[in-house]
């Protein structure tokens, strides 16, 4: 056999599949970690605003706030359905 | 929080702001409810909301109207100082140079009580440090003896080119509508100038400001009707710069049929809420009516415009507005209570 043909072995196919779904559940969290952060921007501000004028709605605020990050959970939970 | 720069979340906050501001003025009902009251009930009423802290400051000095009025002004005055302090980056500057309205009022306030000899404690009373002049400077300027040289601590504002342009006129004449006029007319150039800049956001402030010199323009035809005045005294008493051109307003004002004149003005003003009330004032009204229902076209407009754009100037200036017309429907209330006029009476000079 040649020296210069490389031989894919089947350990390799799968380590390079692991890889890729890796990097799959890489993107899915991160991305929506990214999309969560720009709606939180605007809504975070708002609410800063908002309680700054009016101690009372803090919590509701706080609420609103965080709803974004179920963004996030979508993301985390593809990204655990890729790798298990 | 004094800077506030960079990206959208600052619009965001400082809007959100104002909105929440604007949420917490009085509404009509409160007004009403008000109007059955006495005027010591009215200053115990007005201290239970958001004027607190100044009637509790300013109580050992003063009593009765003058404690309402002076708490009112100062409550207006800090109110639009720390919105100037939230406010970012080209959103100060649309603000600041909107406040200047503010400086020319108490500039005015100051030559007008300095030339019929009036105590400094008396003018101090009466200014209301809302501009970009502050407390300070605005006492620096009462407490100097001539109006000559109170008038040379101005210099480098924009203002004081044309003060020291028509001063000797109007101390001549005694009369200083046509200097108050002018500064007008300089104050709304100024903003027009600034506004088509090329800034970002110029374009809403330039809404904002045309349809004040409109309704200002209609509330001076109003106020012309009926006297047939040459062209010579109607010089300056029109702002150029939006819907109409000077040659026009001077035209309009002289027109006899009310018909004729509500056609004219709604063909070329831009403002739905305008056009409405233009149609309402066909048949002939005392001019306090006149102007509050302008006014209160223009606030609705306004507030139209701030949920259009709702992270602009816009919410920012009709929060200053609205606050504007709370402090002087307040005065008026008082005022009206404390010399027995009847609550429709009152009632007839709110802008509610």
């Amino acid at each position: 056999m040649d020296l210069a043909t490389a031989i894919v072995t089947v350990e390799m196919v799968e380590a390079s599949q692991m890889g890729m779904k890796a990097l799959g559940a890489g993107l899915a969290v991160g991305l929506t970690g990214i999309g969560a952060g720009v709606a939180e921007m605007g809504i975070g501000a708002a609410a800063v605003g908002a309680t700054a004028e009016n101690k009372d709605i803090f919590g509701l605020a706080l609420l609103l706030t965080v709803i974004p990050e179920t963004i996030v959970i979508f993301g985390l939970v593809v990204s655990l359905l890729i790798l298990f | 929080m004094s800077v506030v720069t960079g990206g959208t979340a600052p619009y965001v906050y400082v809007c959100t702001r104002m909105r929440v501001r604007k949420s917490k003025l009085l509404p009509r009902e409160e007004y009403l409810r008000m109007l059955n009251m006495s005027l010591p009930q009215i200053t115990r009423h007005i201290e239970e909301m958001e004027y607190k802290r100044e009637i509790d400051e300013l109580a050992a000095s003063f009593d009765g109207i003058d404690l309402v009025e002076e708490a009112l002004s100062w409550n207006l005055a800090k109110e639009f100082q720390k919105i100037l302090e939230i406010t970012p980056g080209i959103l100060k500057q649309f603000t600041k140079s909107y406040l200047r309205r503010w400086d020319i009022q108490n500039v005015l306030t100051i030559i007008r009580g300095k030339n019929q000899g009036m105590k400094a404690g008396k003018i101090k009373e009466v200014v209301v440090p809302a501009g970009s002049l502050d407390v300070q400077f605005l006492d620096r300027m009462i407490s100097e003896e001539s109006s000559e040289r109170a008038i040379e601590m101005l210099k480098g504002l924009p203002l004081y080119a044309v003060i020291e342009r028509e001063l000797p006129a109007a101390i001549e004449k005694g009369s200083f509508g046509r200097l108050e006029n002018e500064l007008y007319r300089q104050f709304y150039a100024d903003l027009i100038n600034e506004a088509s800049g090329g800034l970002k956001g110029g374009d809403q402030f330039l809404k904002s400001i045309q349809l004040d010199i409109d309704t200002r323009n209609i509330k001076t035809i109003f106020r012309l009707r009926g006297h047939v005045s040459s062209q010579e005294e109607m010089e300056g008493l029109f702002i150029p710069g939006a819907s109409f051109s000077e040659e026009e307003l001077r035209r309009l004002s002289q027109m006899e049929s009310i018909d004729e004149l509500i056609d004219a003005l709604k063909k070329k003003v831009r403002s739905s809420t305008l056009v409405e009330v233009l149609e309402g004032l066909r048949e002939e009204k005392p001019i306090h009516e006149v102007e509050n229902a302008l006014i209160r076209a223009q606030l609705e407009y306004m507030d139209r415009l701030s949920k259009r754009n709702p992270f602009s100037i816009h919410p920012i200036l009709v929060y200053l507005e609205k606050k504007k017309y709370e402090v002087t429907n307040l005065r008026a209330l008082a005022r009206g209570k404390q010399a027995n006029l009847p609550a429709e009476r009152i009632e007839n000079y709110l802008v509610i």
